[in-house]
């Protein structure tokens, strides 16, 4: 059984090994080991279109993740306490949207917007008042964060309802029948319960949206999310500064995971 | 470190001076170190015309421009003495296919300043308006007359000009010596069958329908740009055939090529030269039936965001200096006799960029076509798929 | 503010954003589907079926999905329920944290990367020369169904992995000890009891991996070098390459049905499944 949990390990491992030691290559081609050398992490800092891609990627990534949970949070609250065919309408939804391939999420957000835009923008223009350049709409860091959110709100329901169907119904009642007000029984009852599915949901739509590629590549527009980098960088061949940017981001997270752990641990002692 | 930009040791002065002059360090560095760069700043403001006046002011023409173009296809370092000269920095995004760059500006916002299709498909982006045309007075560099007309002339359409060449080249393949048994290869016929036979499971094709279809139709001494239905029929059955020999479909070749994974790939000119100087047994062959040649240009999409920058961008990339170290780095042949001027005699003569005569004759252009005919464009994706 | 008036708040921004970023761009797809290519590229609206009568051609295409689909979902299932079961059962407490999370890191390393790296192991350079030096000869691995079946099961391991923890993590231990005091066979005992009980964390890790490769382009794109083809490759060339949107779309639309369907058999199978073993159900 251990022997076996090993072998899973060492095939798990085995290719971050690969990016790992690559990324202290010296030479350029990434199939031959020419000596250690830390150049290419200095190269990747200081490229400016790695940093930039970066930052749209967690921008991104932040901002549909938090709408994600909000409005996600805000919906499963209410689609606890209603029956009917707006329930059965929004369950249809949440289940189209998760089941659905993020290739057709990516596709089916280009030619739906670009036919909506094309429709829009001379309107847009028409009605343009005074006569700077009117408003254009294209797809960009808007549209993607609008796909983003559209399937990663569908998870964050699906998240929170799942912890709200186990919580106690009385405690709510209890609250209600205490004279407190709707939104003071939200705030001091059901959120601190949901709390933790609420941040679950919004961790696993950051990591989702930060690692997305194939909905990006459709909808970004001009736009260069990190993923979209590293793809087209691997197209002119891999340098050892993509398996460098690999091992960065590797290493950040595995230190926030460190840092978030030991946090945690502090907290619980204090509690106790 | 400390504050230098307010004090500099005369000593440090000196050597800032030499380094400058030396060429090892920039002017803008140079200027920052030593403080100078604010003393010139202030000056300049206060005398109109001490200011030394660079070819771009910075933040004239924005802080970036976005560059859509090919695989192994520039110096890295023209860039960033773009970026030295004008402030605005050079994004690069690396594509595939001219269908590839057609269908991402059809679906519109591809927010790119400048990019880099081939001559057959020029037309195209003329009749879906996808194009600006090129105002010639803000590109000083490009002189007509330098070009040969055979490289340049698919830029402008009904008279008006909307491209200007960066560089020609072919389309034959590269093959790896040491495993072709001593067979010379020396046509397309040779490359499908060897393909079929003992280079089985070891050849690369292109992932776009114009060459592998084109050099399919080649086998049969049809013409590249072929849209006969019976002819594709043909290589139809000529790509079916030979799909389960492929090592793979892919316009990617040159890491598979190295690594020995691959023995053959249909290639163009630059990455036949850049394999060669690296690895001698992979020999760069032009199919005696024909082929392609192309010839690739400079052009502003539609509703380019940075459109300044992006006329700053290509007459950079005209200047003869720049070009020449573009030609040193990618290998392919620059029809500008003022950039050929600066390149050295060897180069010239080299029979990968300059193949002989006779082979030069058979090929072909790429015909606008092949690019919208949709038996073409199914052809490959059946050959895909299949 | 009534109770209704509330709800209906609450729900407006979800509802909004899925009318307009899903239900919207899906009834485009789905009318595209009935119209015909331009000449250059992109659509013309028509009323036709000639986008549905074309599908055979993707045939292939189809078959290569349905098939590798789920062959690396029951992989993948193989592959982990014993790592599953070792963490949630056999691992020491103190480690179990640390061991899971071990499986979710390769994760934050982008699959862009991860798939580099297997090219490079399933290369002519990396496994191959290895057996080679061992005596074994002429195997090819990279650009075959075998590479890509490598690459599905190592991107969605994890996806498996935890379901299937969580549901054997919550199991009773004493029933596992009851089972052995009672002298049945270490076996029996899993067959009958931790195997039943697991079923709800099968079902969702095998639902989340059969339902991202059904989409799946990346992977074959990167390890089958363009000869192993999924739906998903199709889609990416119909829309990237020849720009035949209203084909795209239909084949889009038989993608989402196609997908619809298996899902919705799948889980009528797994609710009736669940029913019937009710009986060993302590919850």
């Amino acid at each position: 059984m251990r022997l076996y949990a090993s072998c899973v390990y060492i095939f798990l491992y085995f290719p971050i090994g690969i990016i790992v030691l690559f990324s202290f290559n010296a030479g350029r081609h990434a199939s031959q080991l020419q000596g250690f050398s830390t150049q290419w992490y200095g190269k990747a800092l200081s490229n400016p279109f790695v940093m930039d891609a970066l930052q749209t990627s967690l921008l991104v990534a932040f901002t549909s993740a938090l709408l994600a949970s909000l409005f996600g949070t805000m919906a499963a609250v209410a689609l606890q306490g209603i029956k009917g065919p707006v329930r059965t309408v929004f369950d249809m939804l949440i289940y189209v949207a998760v089941m659905i391939p993020g290739i057709v999420i990516g596709i089916a957000t280009l030619i739906g917007l670009v036919t909506v835009f094309d429709q829009l923008n001379p309107v847009l223009a028409s009605i343009w008042p005074g006569d700077g350049t009117p408003p254009k709409l294209n797809m960009g860091l808007g549209s993607l964060v609008a796909a983003h959110t559209m399937f990663l709100m569908a998870l964050v329901i699906i998240i929170v309802r799942a912890r709200l169907s186990g919580m106690d119904r009385a405690l709510t009642e209890a609250s209600s029948d205490l004279y407190a007000t709707p939104f003071g029984t939200f705030r001091q009852v059901t959120l601190p319960l949901i709390f933790p599915a609420v941040l679950a949901g919004f961790l696993l739509s950051f990591t989702f949206s930060f690692d997305d590629f194939i909905i990006a590549f459709f909808v970004a527009g001009s736009e260069t999310t990190l993923p979209i980098y590293v793809f087209s960088s691997i197209r002119r061949g891999v340098t050892p500064e993509i398996n460098a940017i690999g091992t960065m981001v590797l290493a950040v997270s595995l230190v926030m995971l460190v840092a978030a752990q030991i946090l945690l641990r502090r907290g619980e002692k204090k509690s106790k | 470190m400390t504050n230098h930009n307010d004090h500099i040791s005369k000593q440090a002065f000196m050597d800032e001076l030499y380094r400058y002059k030396k060429g090892s360090v920039t002017r803008r560095h140079f200027l920052n170190v030593t403080g100078l760069g604010a003393a010139t700043a202030v000056m300049g403001a206060a005398v109109p015309g001490l200011l030394p006046k660079p070819a771009f002011a910075a933040g004239d023409i924005g802080d970036r421009v976005i560059l859509a173009t090919w695989p192994n296809y520039h110096d890295p370092a023209n860039f960033e003495a773009f970026t030295e000269a004008t402030g605005a920095h050079v994004q690069v995004n690396v594509f595939g296919s001219n269908e590839e760059m057609l269908a991402k500006l059809q679906a519109g916002g591809s927010g790119w300043d400048v990019y880099v299709p081939t001559n057959y498909t020029i037309t195209t982006y003329v009749s879906e308006d996808l194009i600006e045309p090129l105002d010639v007075s803000r590109l000083p560099n490009y002189d007509p007359s330098a070009f040969d007309p055979r490289y340049a002339e698919a830029g402008s359409v009904d008279g008006k000009l909307y491209a200007v060449p960066k560089n020609w080249g072919t389309t034959g393949y590269a093959v790896n010596t040491s495993h072709t048994g001593g067979h010379k290869m020396t046509s397309w016929k040779d490359f499908w069958d060897m393909t079929m036979d003992s280079l089985s499971g070891r050849t690369m094709v292109h992932d776009y329908q114009l060459t592998t279809i084109g050099n399919a139709l080649k086998y049969f001494g049809y013409s590249f740009n072929s849209v006969d239905e019976k002819e594709l029929a043909d290589a139809e059955k000529l790509l079916i055939d030979s799909k389960p020999h492929l090592f793979a479909i892919s316009s990617d070749y040159q890491p598979s090529m190295r690594s020995g994974d691959a023995w053959m790939t249909m290639c163009w000119t630059g990455d036949g030269k850049q394999l060669n100087t690296d690895i001698p047994e992979i020999e760069y062959v032009l199919g005696v039936e024909g082929g392609e040649l192309w010839s690739d240009y400079y052009a502003i999409p539609k509703g380019a965001p940075h459109m300044d920058a992006a006329y700053a961008l290509i007459n950079f990339m005209l200047d003869p200096n720049v070009n020449a170290k573009e030609v040193l780095a990618h290998g392919y042949p620059s029809a500008d006799a003022h950039t050929n001027a600066l390149l050295p005699e060897e180069l010239l003569n080299d029979p990968i960029l300059y193949p002989a005569q006779d082979l030069l004759n058979a090929l072909e252009f790429g015909a606008a076509v092949t690019l919208t005919d949709p038996n073409r464009a199914e052809l490959m994706a059946r050959f895909k798929s299949a | 503010m009534t109770q209704r008036a509330r709800n209906w708040l609450l729900l407006a921004p979800a509802g909004t954003w899925f009318l307009v970023m899903l239900l919207l761009p899906l009834t485009v797809v789905l009318v595209f589907s009935f119209g015909e290519r331009a000449p250059a590229g992109g659509v013309v609206p028509a009323f036709t079926l000639e986008q549905y009568a074309n599908l055979p051609a993707r045939w292939t295409a189809f078959k290569n999905t349905m098939t590798l689909a789920p062959i690396g979902t029951l992989a993948s299932l193989l592959i982990a329920y014993p790592l599953a079961y070792f963490l949630a059962v056999k691992a020491d407490p103190k480690w179990k944290t640390i061991l899971l999370v071990l499986v979710i890191v390769p994760f934050w390393t982008s699959i862009l990367i991860r798939s580099y790296a297997w090219i490079f192991i399933l290369g002519g350079r990396g496994l191959p020369a290895l057996l080679d030096w061992v005596g074994i000869e002429g195997v090819r691995l990279i650009n075959t169904p075998f590479a890509v079946l490598v690459g599905i099961i190592y991107g969605y391991l994890p996806l498996m992995v935890f379901p299937i923890f969580v549901s054997l993590d919550r199991l009773d231990k004493r029933l596992l000890e009851a089972s052995s005091d009672l002298g049945a066979k270490p076996w029996a005992t899993f067959l009958q009891i931790t195997l039943p009980l697991s079923i709800p964390g099968i079902a969702t890790g095998c639902m989340l991996v059969f339902i991202l490769l059904m989409g799946e382009f990346l992977i074959p794109a990167l390890l089958g070098g363009g000869k192993v083809f999924f739906v998903g490759n199709a889609l990416v060339d119909l829309f990237l390459q020849s720009r035949n949107w209203a084909y795209g779309s239909a084949v889009a639309v038989t993608l989402v049905l196609v997908m619809l369907i298996t899902v919705t058999i799948y889980m009528r199978l797994i609710n009736r499944l669940g029913a019937s073993r009710e009986d060993v159900s302590i919850m």
